[in-house]
């Protein structure tokens, strides 16, 4: 009795939350309703229809022993305590992407983007995270390419690992540009995350060779030195003499980063990769429990309005009207295909009981879904003029102070170069304008919460300290998705050649290692080049490969309850199918031929060539420009094509099961007793 | 007091995946009797093959 009146309370507390949200009229609104509102349908969520999805859709039975019990070697198959391991999981499925996303989609303002955060989570992407997690739990702990091939068939499974390879290549590519952007002439941030590698060597070295496996001292030392780093780059940034060498172009950190790249990926793991990996887990999950606290300490008014004119598709940062672009630029935090990879790795190697799987699959992905809000929060607490002066494109503002602000008075937001002047000074840097890509409007909206919570006037550490938890951890996916696409492709071009499949042979290595960062250093470099930003046209492709991805492992998750005799609750992966399905094949047509040049690929190419033709544009120039758009348009096609494929020959399986011309088996492990008690 | 203290790092280095080498020789000890124990380098360098051998381990 009493829970059901706590019940009730959470709801109505969550229902209050989304009733200011969408009848408060005025200047600004308290960050608390949007926090109540998140929180309220989380915890509603996650007691009731996660409880709904564990007990009657997946059947999970605490009297089934797991992969980690049956097949514990200490390694990677390791029994692990619930809540370890939903830290675990949570900070492999956290990102870039869910910090990056919702801050680019607040310019529709703060509801489209907290509408799709929050209901997207709950009914679709902690479904398919969990889904996932169920399936490859009860194999072994399968991958999602793997379940593929068995489910549905080889050719599936080959269509989803070229799917994987496709977004890992335009992830690292759009990644790699937010980290441009927010260090192009930044002495400060180039000196700090330049530093992140001696640190990183010098931690591997302390853990491999000179104190093995020590790995919590090693990276004590490495975060107490990042902290050093942080606060010489304030001198490094004002020092005469060193500020000129750490003061880099767009297109320098682009070739930085590209033979960084490659050469994290050819050393081995224990030098660069790993150690690395500790030092930014750990900034990871720091800062997004500081900034939680931070948030819940200031509850910060949002300033941007709760919908802009934006919507009808003329935003400066992305084209596009708000459906669908808002549903594909918010991917991680909504629904991300790439959690399924992670969901299929190494977490379902480690569940000590099956029920445990409800907490981590689908309470993890809520809570990086939390780490959407915070991130949202951030963005729309800044003035909207100040939100767009950094975000928007320098070609659309001009490149003084006093440009930008009448472009940006005639979009209706009031802002003073003296603002503008002012607040980069306070962060130390010479400007903010045009910083395209989500992370630096980021930092200056956590630089304003922290130092509200933790110590004003040190607006300009906390800056650049958000700014390096980003660079660090965005660099980290890059260093493991070179990796993967290096090994993918070592097994499609074994295929081909035998020797080419070693995974230890140099030459091999070396090889496929350059193809991978080719792939992605080749979008990197067309994005710094882009006379737009970049961010603009790669986002967007991004975005809707993580979808497809999405649409991939629903797919799966769908397969997987056909076969095992739950056909009746297939709609819990069927609707979110459906959904995003129709928003990324509605965005992807859109953004290929879409009459637009501003949106669609193919007419921004048509308009180039004419631009050409009437010689207001170098002919070599466009010539590259059009190629690009022709390139980004095929990416966008085959993203599409491979993922109706899937849906295709997984339906055609659906219908033969359901029509019984085809037996449902499921290919799960047979069940064994646990030997825990209790 | 030492024991509390412990058990946190223990947490803490689950949380980062980071292996536990004291779990593994107790492990090895209780269940596999007959295997040699690896040293805390040997088991270092198996953990990280392990580890990123295969497939993603982090996200976007």
């Amino acid at each position: 009795m009493l829970r059901t009146i706590a019940w009730l309370f959470v709801g109505l507390a969550g229902a209050a939350g989304w009733g200011v949200l969408a009848l408060h009229r005025g200047e600004t609104i308290s960050a608390a309703w949007l926090i109540l509102a998140a929180v309220g349908t989380y915890l509603v969520a996650f007691r009731f229809y996660s409880r709904f999805l564990a007990s009657r859709v997946f059947g999970l039975n605490d009297r089934r022993a797991t992969p980690a019990e049956r097949l514990a070697n200490g390694r990677d198959y390791v029994p692990t305590s619930r809540w370890v391991l939903f830290g675990h999981h949570f900070a492999a499925i956290a990102g870039a992407g869910p910090l990056v996303g919702p801050v680019l989609a607040a310019q529709f303002g703060y509801l489209p983007g907290t509408i799709w955060i929050v209901l997207g989570v709950v009914l679709a992407g902690a479904v398919q995270d969990f889904v996932i997690l169920f399936a490859s739990m009860r194999r072994d702990g399968k991958s999602l390419g793997q379940m593929a091939k068995e489910e549905t068939g080889p050719v599936t499974g080959l269509l989803a690992m070229v799917a994987v390879l496709a977004i890992l290549v335009i992830l690292s590519a759009v990644l790699a540009l937010v980290v441009v952007n927010a260090l192009k002439d930044s002495p400060w941030g180039v000196f700090t995350i330049a530093c992140t590698i001696p640190i990183a060597l010098l931690m591997g070295y302390w853990m491999k060779v000179w104190r093995p496996g020590r790995t919590i001292e090693a990276s004590a030392v490495g975060v107490t030195l990042l902290m050093l780093a942080l606060v010489a780059g304030r001198y490094v940034a004002t020092s005469p003499t060193l500020a000129p060498m750490f003061t880099w172009s767009g297109p320098t950190l682009a070739y930085a980063i590209i033979a960084y790249g490659f050469v994290a990926s050819v050393l081995p793991v224990w030098m660069l990769l790993c150690p690395r990996d500790y030092l930014s887990t750990f900034m990871k999950i720091g800062t997004i429990l500081l900034l939680a606290l931070g948030i819940l300490l200031v509850l910060p008014p949002l300033r941007m309005p709760a919908v802009t004119r934006f919507i009808d598709g003329t935003g400066p940062i992305f084209a596009g009207k708000v459906f669908p672009f808002a549903f594909i630029t918010i991917a991680c935090g909504a629904i991300s295909g790439f959690h399924a990879l992670v969901a299929s790795g190494t977490t379902p190697k480690m569940i000590m009981r099956e029920s445990d799987a409800r907490l981590i699959g689908y309470g993890g992905m809520l809570m990086e879904s939390f780490v959407a809000v915070m991130a949202l929060c951030a963005a729309t607490l800044l003035d909207p003029g100040v939100y767009f002066a950094i975000n928007a494109p320098l070609a659309t503002l001009g490149g003084t102070p006093e440009a930008a602000v009448s472009v940006i008075r005639a979009w209706g937001f009031t802002v003073t170069p003296d603002q503008l002047t002012r607040l980069a000074a306070e962060v130390g840097e010479q400007t903010l304008l045009g910083r395209a890509g989500g992370a630096p409007s980021l930092a200056v909206g956590m630089a304003h919460i922290l130092s509200g919570a933790f110590g004003q006037g040190l607006v300009a550490f906390w800056y650049h300290f958000a700014i390096m938890f980003e660079a660090l951890f965005i660099l980290t996916t890059l260093d493991t998705g070179t990796r993967v696409g290096r090994f993918m492709l070592q097994e499609l071009a074994g295929h081909v050649w035998a020797p080419l499949g070693r995974t230890s042979w140099y030459p091999s290595i070396i090889v496929t290692s350059a193809g991978t960062v080719a792939a992605w250093g080749y979008f990197l470099v067309q994005g710094v080049n882009d006379p737009l930003g970049g961010i603009n046209s790669l986002w967007p492709l991004f975005g809707i490969s993580n979808q497809l991805l999405a649409a991939v492992a629903l797919c799966v998750g769908t397969t997987v309850l056909i076969k095992g005799g739950k056909a009746r609750y297939a709609w819990v992966t069927l609707l979110p199918l459906a959904w995003v399905l129709t928003v990324t094949l509605t965005a992807g047509c859109q953004k290929v031929f879409a009459a637009d040049p501003r949106l669609g690929f193919l007419s921004h190419a048509a308009a180039t060539a004419a631009q050409v033709a009437a010689g207001s544009l170098d002919a070599d120039r466009g010539a590259r420009l059009i190629f690009n758009d022709r390139l980004d348009a095929v990416a966008a096609l085959v993203f599409m094509a491979v993922t109706l494929l899937v849906v295709a020959a997984s339906a055609r399986e659906w219908i033969l099961v359901l029509l019984r011309r085809r037996p449902a088996v499921a290919t799960e492990t047979p069940f064994v007793e646990t030997a825990y008690v209790g | 007091m030492w024991d509390r203290a412990e058990r946190l790092l223990q947490v803490v280095r689950r949380v980062a995946g980071m292996p536990d080498y004291a779990a593994h020789v107790a492990h090895l000890r209780r269940c596999h009797p007959e295997r040699a124990v690896p040293s805390a380098r040997e088991f270092y360098e198996e953990y990280v093959r392990a580890r990123y051998g295969d497939g993603p381990t982090r996200c976007c």
